[in-house]
């Protein structure tokens, strides 16, 4: 074996090295791009856990509460027996001017009282420390880590521009940390201020993001969070730092878990890759193989012989996979790092390195994908009968199996995936997984059959075109149905996930631009916050009043939304002046009506629920929500269920009179404007600009600007169909190449005659190209039904499952125009390297091939 | 050493093909068989019986007592490698091996120790008298060298049945004789079986026995001299 790859397999790659390296591609694209998203999020995990460890210093408990915790229960902490010490803290992340210094995380401590929980080992001669009152005395004080004082060319003293929420601010550096421990957080990017200060700069009120509560000596962290818990309440969270790690761990391995369809889908596209070439390789190499069966070698050994190039193949595409993949993995980390920083406010800092256990992970993965794509053509290598490999003619595969069975079992799995997906006996991924699984199946089983069928039609119309290339292409299509049917196989497949996904993302946005022309209705908003799922700043109430003397501003309506958990689940519970929204707002209601609505939530002080909110807890009108409260848990009665988009884990509404009552914090996080008749918007919004400039960090935009500033959003998101499709293309392109490659090389000798009986090179050429045009078109067409099925399942079944949302089915007429527009395109492109190859045939060595 | 009983072979396909229609055959070891007949009358079918690279669709095929069609894909493969050879019109040579690499191919294959092969390819290259080129590769040699290298190929397993399909075909006059020439002292020396298709006159004249097939039958069989069998 070890002489037969030496020799044989060698110098085969010798003379192919373009193919071998098109092979190797396939293992390194996908083996990169698995390595590179698993590093980077092995290290945003482990950043985000060590930044929460050493952020948390000495202290063994922390306590939290949805919306921030008031100022006041620092004192009722502290009085409770084996509590030593208490420590207030807020955090948040900004980003300086230059913002090539990455984001900074700024920690406001108390800084009096908070050395019994944080060593902060500041550097020997900063004579400001000494004296914490000085540094209290200027409003502009700040604390930064040696490392990034030094990476920023900042001496104590000096001034650094940072983006805070009211605008670009200055703050002085008035000390500097010593690298260890605390100041090793967040990679060093850390800024420490005085929590009063802070609460001023991030508009948290009276409150603080959590207390840190550090245990007397003999006290147990067991006793000490009973203590806490029962004197606090439930709305109020105790938790050991590291449990905290372990959720912000968990939240983002939940959005990280959709980067790993993506590296799925790029190593599958290696395998394909690796597919294709061995057919390629197995066709080529058929009469080495007839001889080298004729020498007494095994079928066993012929196999292996593939299998072993593929295993060579797999090594070294998986090691130069895992090095491109430390290069890619950089370029990750800052894409995920800046989600899971505006979507859940947390974030890593630092460079990314690539752990010994994720290239274990990454070379078995690449090396399995390189074996399983080599499988199928070595054992039909190994099952080629000698005769057959050493006769003279053509002898073409035999047809496949018989035709009946498979159409029968490939209609059965599908019409199980479609029982399936319409009655879900179980939800999640099982049902994902299950779903795709038998539908794939269907489709793989179903492919050969319908591709010849559509053939069929395809040939009499090729033929009225190009009389000889019509036939010649049709010929080569029909004679070999197992690589007709394979590349049409992968075409359709990777159609069908890109319709199906333009589909769903297609129906998500249309539904939320509906919605959103419904629900958003007052001239003008005017936002404490870019960020709405987490907010980094909130106006106080009073607020209200001033904008309601702005010229031509008519009423103003405070809108503040809370993220509480509900059975584990973190809803969004609205609040809004109920009253003078309903006036302008039309809403869509599955249970109850306007009036009930009215009368229960504004004059009873019940609350409405979300479509979502309604399937996901099956709760509807007549029933009772159970909202953890600051007071407590509150049960309250639900007046409608309305379609509601704003949360894909379910929204219940309340008066605003009610939110205050209950959790008594009158901050707002947007005021929604209506301008008397006849004012001009513009000018009305200008005018606001003015009055809150200088004051309070305030985005005001007009109806328009929101609306457009959210479909941005939706499409930024969009964009990951656009990966998609050019995935797809990808494949496509790869697969007709191939595909055509093997076409050239097993008519070889019919080409060699047809030219010299005269067949013109231009008419060679355009039956492959024609060739190409058929296959592309067939997977499209059979891609159609099954992309439409695809998105139907994921519109209905999984977004149900997922976010309890019905959406209406929207085709994605977009990506299907711009399919018709790029595949013709594209297999013209990818038929031009086989029929450069076929018209260069000369005649005398290609009657001799075979 | 070779019997044939009742062979039939059938190519299934778009039409049928009945190859071999029959065949009953005996040929015992150390005799060297010439089989001429037209082209497509079954010649290369019985060959590739003979060696075990095919199976009849009825009938038997023993090849020193072994029935060939009861055995299995891998069983004739390992019987192919030890006990047969063949030599093609078309040679068949790796193009990308060097001479002595394909002559060592088959055994590798049959995993000989390495000492043991370099010791047997140079000795098999010394008999057919390419010691000289054994670094080349077979598109640096002649029609003649390369069937030459083809023979050595064949020899060096030491098999007892040598089957060669048209092995002149290819060759011009003088080449063909040469490898006649060679063939029969193969024969002469080691005592080997030959069995050789062959579309020339004077080459079946080179042996000892002659066999005609027309239509996938056995339409005559004769020793050299004319007295019929
Ligand atoms: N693999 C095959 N598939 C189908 N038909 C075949 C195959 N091999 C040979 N034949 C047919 O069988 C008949 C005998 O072929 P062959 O033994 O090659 O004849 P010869 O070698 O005498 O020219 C011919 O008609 C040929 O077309
Ligand atoms: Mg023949």
């Amino acid at each position: 074996m070890r002489f037969l790859l030496r020799t044989l397999s060698l110098s085969y790659v010798r003379r192919n090295v373009a193919k071998t390296l098109l092979t190797l591609l396939g293992v390194v694209v996908g083996v990169a791009t698995f390595s590179a998203i698993r590093s980077a999020q092995g290290t945003l995990v482990k950043g985000i856990r060590s930044t929460v460890d050493r952020v948390a210093g000495k202290s063994q408990l922390q306590i939290t509460m949805e919306g921030g915790v008031p100022e006041e229960v620092q004192e009722r902490v502290r009085e409770l027996p084996g509590i030593r010490a208490t420590s207030p803290v807020i955090e948040q992340i900004v980003v300086p001017e230059r913002g090539e210094l990455g984001s900074l995380l700024v920690i406001g401590i108390d800084l009096l009282g908070d050395r019994e929980m944080r060593d902060y080992g500041f550097d020997g001669d900063d004579a400001d420390l000494d004296d914490p009152l000085l540094f209290l005395a200027q409003p502009d004080s700040a604390i930064f880590t040696r490392q990034f004082a030094d990476k920023a060319g900042l001496k104590t003293g000096q001034t650094i521009s940072l983006r805070l929420p009211a605008g670009v601010k200055r703050v002085a550096a008035r000390g500097l940390l010593s690298p260890k421990g605390f100041s090793e957080a967040f990679g060093g990017n850390l800024m420490v201020v005085d929590v009063y200060a802070a609460q001023e700069l991030f508009g948290r009120g009276r409150r603080f993001d959590r207390l840190d509560v550090r245990l007397s000596e003999g006290t147990s962290v067991a006793q000490g969070s009973a203590t806490l818990e029962k004197a606090l309440g439930p709305a109020f969270r105790v938790e050991t730092p590291a449990r905290r790690g372990e959720q912000m761990e968990r939240i983002v391995a939940n959005f990280v878990s959709g980067f790993n369809v993506s590296s799925g889908f790029a190593l599958s596209i290696g395998t394909f890759l690796i597919f294709n070439a061995f057919n390629v390789a197995v066709n080529r190499r058929r009469r080495d193989i007839g001889t080298l069966r004729a020498l007494g070698a095994t079928p066993r050994q012929v196999q292996l012989l593939f299998l072993a190039e593929a295993l060579l193949i797999g090594v070294v595409g998986a090691a130069v996979g895992c090095l491109a993949g430390t290069a890619l993995s950089q370029g990750f980390l800052r894409m995920m790092g800046q989600t899971t920083e505006t979507v859940y406010g947390v974030t890593s800092s630092g460079a990314v390195h690539l752990p010994p256990g994720i290239v274990l992970e990454s070379m078995v993965l690449g090396i399995l994908a390189s074996l399983a794509g080599a499988w199928g053509p070595a054992l039909s290598a190994s099952r080629i009968p000698p005769t057959e490999a050493l006769a003279k003619g053509a002898f073409q595969a035999r047809l496949p199996g018989r035709v009946a069975p498979r159409i029968a079992a490939g209609l059965a799995a599908f019409g199980c995936a479609i029982l399936l997906a319409l009655n879900p006996p179980f939800g999640g991924n099982q049902l994902i997984l299950s779903v795709l699984l038998l539908g794939g199946a269907g489709l793989v089983l179903l492919v050969g059959p319908l591709s010849r069928a559509l053939l069929q039609i395809f040939i009499p119309l090729a033929t009225r075109f190009a009389p000889v290339s019509g036939r010649l292409s049709s010929d080569a299509l029909l004679g070999n149905p197992r690589r007709t049917s394979g590349t049409v196989m992968a075409m359709a497949l990777s159609l069908t996930f890109v319709l199906g996904f333009a589909g769903y993302m297609g129906s998500t946005k249309a539904t939320m631009t509906r919605w959103m022309d419904d629900a958003l209705t007052c001239d003008l908003f005017v936002r404490a916050s870019a960020n709405f799922s987490r907010p980094d700043f909130l106006f106080p109430g009073a607020l209200r009043e001033e904008l309601l003397q702005v010229p031509g501003v008519r009423a103003v309506e405070s809108y503040r939304g809370v993220r509480p958990l509900y059975q584990g689940q973190q809803i969004l519970v609205n609040s809004i002046q109920v009253g003078p929204t309903m006036d302008r707002t039309r809403f869509e209601f599955i249970q109850g009506d306007a009036e009930s609505m009215r009368r229960g939530v504004i004059r009873e002080g019940m609350c409405t629920v979300s479509e979502n909110f309604y399937r996901r807890f099956n709760l509807g009108v007549g029933q009772q929500v159970e909202l953890v409260t600051p007071g407590g848990v509150v049960r309250i009665p639900i007046a409608a269920v309305l379609r509601d988009y704003s949360s894909d884990k379910g929204t219940v509404l309340l008066d605003r009179t009610r939110f205050l009552e209950l959790w008594k914090d009158d901050r707002v996080d947007i005021f929604d404007v209506s301008v008397v008749p006849g004012a001009d918007v513009g000018q009305v919004r200008d005018a606001v600009r003015a009055k809150l400039a200088g004051k309070f960090p305030a985005l005001v935009s007009t109806r328009q600007e929101f609306t457009a500033e959210i479909g941005k959003a939706i499409d930024a998101f969009y964009a990951l169909t656009r990966i998609t499709v050019f995935l797809a293309l990808l494949v496509a392109f790869l697969g007709i190449v191939t595909s055509l490659l093997i076409s050239v090389a097993e008519r070889t000798r019919e080409i060699g005659i047809l030219k010299a009986l005269g067949g013109l090179p231009s008419q060679i050429a355009r039956s492959i190209v024609l060739e190409a045009l058929a296959l592309a078109l067939t997977g499209l067409v059979l891609a159609l039904p099954a992309g439409n099925l695809f998105a139907l399942f994921m519109e209905g079944a999984i977004a149900e499952y997922f976010t309890g949302w019905q959406m209406p089915h929207h085709y994605p007429w977009e990506i299907l125009a711009q399919l018709l527009i790029a595949l013709p395109l594209i297999s013209a492109f990818a038929a031009w390297i086989p029929a450069r190859q076929a018209g260069r045939l000369e005649i005398t060595r290609a009657i001799e091939y075979e | 050493m070779l019997q044939l009983h009742d062979v039939i072979k059938t190519y299934s396909g778009k039409s049928e093909v009945t190859a071999l229609d029959g065949i009953n055959l005996s040929i015992a070891a150390g005799e060297m068989v010439a089989i001429m007949g037209p082209s497509g009358s079954g010649k290369s079918t019985l060959l590739n019986l003979l060696g075990g690279l095919d199976v009849p669709t009825s009938g038997r095929v023993l090849v020193a007592g072994k029935d060939l069609a009861g055995e299995s894909e891998k069983e004739r493969s390992l019987f192919r490698r030890t006990s047969v050879s063949y030599i093609f019109q078309a040679y068949h040579l790796m193009p990308t091996l060097k001479v002595s690499q394909n002559v060592a191919l088959p055994l590798h294959l049959a995993g000989v120790p390495a000492n043991e092969i370099n010791r047997r390819v140079a000795e098999v290259l010394r008999e057919v008298g390419l010691e000289a080129r054994e670094k080349h590769l077979p598109d640096e040699l002649s029609g003649g060298e390369r069937q030459r290298v083809a023979i050595a190929r064949a020899l060096v397993t030491g098999a007892a049945l040598l089957l060669a399909d048209e092995p002149t075909g290819n060759l011009d006059t003088a080449r063909g004789e040469e490898i006649l020439n060679l063939l029969r002292a193969i024969h002469r020396e080691r005592g080997t079986t030959i069995v050789m298709v062959t579309h020339d006159h004077h080459a079946a004249s080179a042996c000892e026995r002659l066999i005609k097939l027309r239509d996938g039958r056995v339409e005559g069989d004769s020793l050299r001299g004319g007295g019929d069998r």
